[in-house]
């Protein structure tokens, strides 16, 4: 039987690459120790296995094709895209798959418990799931990366976030095999690129927003989130803020327990995420 | 028509350097090339695409507060935008930040769904 040993929430946010690192910002330390701390939690709790939920962004799954959850079956995954590169600096990275636990979420030749994933079996990742890896392990965990649609509309709605943490959480504990496994999910609070409000130095696009989805984590209040992210209020919290639904996965899968970790963490950018739920072993 | 046409052209130019060179070089010529393969090809390719008189104007003259208009998703547009007059071109990217949201916010928030 596998083991859900971690749950962790995280920014994917690009921009941190280039500048946070030594001599660390000021206003980026909080960022880096956060990471760090995170990292350390990850690493006491002996993954396995990550199951990374992340929003691809119109890179691997775009207007041609756009499902709205896909799990990456491949034994090895590679990241990221030229564009990505050329636009945040990042580098290319390779991470191992797990075949193994992304058959069993799927299913064999039936689809499993009900939820309709995408399948892939060739897969380059984007950021969104790159800056979790890298600033949480040695690139030496195998993963299973799973693509929630938070990008290209119609987006699912938070319900089905909720259930599709669930349904991993459900999952993981039914499986025939000995696995201890992490669940990473990656996203924003109020964040805007391309709308009016993108890039205003630090300032939240919707202090009210953030301030709510903070406390969802925090409170454990699992409902009261996913009632409050209908996609207009997302919409209006900022364009891509969509992507604080992964979160919302990751509480589910808590079974809507408090978080042990819940913050907004000021920067220059928009304010990053980080939940963690600490599972004793 | 959808704007469907404009995300995927903006996708495919910001994907590569060197598409993001070739249509910052001569945006009518690029995007006359990518109505040619659109139309010489009965089946979808990667590489080409029909567009409206709106969407071929305002590709072919880089008005990105015209495509933002039509409803380009934001974040496609603004990295399209940022690498082509940015990374292709002599614009700083704090200016080109700046430029940009003038521009758009006069539109406030277009349906992007496609």
């Amino acid at each position: 039987m596998a083991e859900l040993v971690a749950i962790l929430g995280v920014p994917h946010n690009p921009l941190l690459w280039r500048p946070m690192r030594d001599p660390m910002p000021e206003d980026l330390q909080r960022t880096s120790a956060n990471f760090a701390a995170f990292r350390q939690a990850l690493s006491e709790a002996r993954p396995d296995v990550l199951v990374v939920v992340a929003s691809d962004h119109a890179r691997a799954f775009s207007h041609v094709n756009s499902p709205a959850f896909c799990i990456g079956k491949a034994p090895h995954f590679v990241c990221t895209y030229e564009n990505e590169i050329r636009t945040f600096g990042l580098d290319g990275w390779e991470v191992p798959g797990d075949t193994e636990l992304a058959g069993w979420l799927l299913g064999g030749l039936e689809l499993a418990g009900g939820f309709d994933f995408a399948m892939s079996n060739e897969w380059l990742l984007d950021h969104a799931f790159a800056i979790p890896l890298v600033y949480l392990t040695d690139l030496d965990v195998p993963v299973v990366p799973i693509h929630a649609n938070a990008a290209i509309p119609p987006l699912p709605p938070a319900r089905r976030f909720a259930d599709l943490g669930t349904y991993l959480a459900e999952a993981i504990k039914a499986a025939p095999f000995d696995k201890r496994v992490a669940l990473v999910t990656s996203g924003h609070l109020a964040t805007e690129v391309g709308g009016p409000k993108q890039f205003l130095g630090g300032d939240s696009p919707d202090q009210e927003f953030d301030d709510h989805a903070v406390a969802w984590m925090r409170d454990g209040d699992l409902e009261a989130a996913v009632a409050g992210c209908t996609l207009e209020r997302l919409l209006a919290a900022g364009n891509v803020t969509a992507q604080y639904l992964n979160f919302i996965t990751a509480l589910a899968a808590a079974g809507g327990r408090p978080a042990s970790f819940a913050e907004g963490t000021p920067s220059r950018y928009a304010a990053g995420p980080f939940f963690r739920w600490d599972i004793s072993a | 028509m959808s704007t469907f046409e404009i995300d995927k052209f903006a996708l495919y130019v910001e994907a590569s350097d060197e598409q993001v060179r070739s249509y910052a070089a001569d945006p009518e010529a690029y995007v006359a090339r990518w109505e040619q393969r659109g139309l010489a090809s009965r089946v979808p390719v990667a590489d080409g695409g029909t567009l409206t008189m709106e969407e071929r104007q305002a590709l072919a003259t880089g008005d990105y507060a015209e495509l933002y208009r039509l409803g380009a998703h934001p974040y496609v547009l603004w990295h399209f935008v940022e690498a082509v007059f940015v990374w292709a071109g002599d614009v700083s990217w704090p200016e080109m930040t700046e430029r940009y949201r003038t521009a758009i916010t006069p539109h406030g928030r277009p349906d992007f769904s496609t």
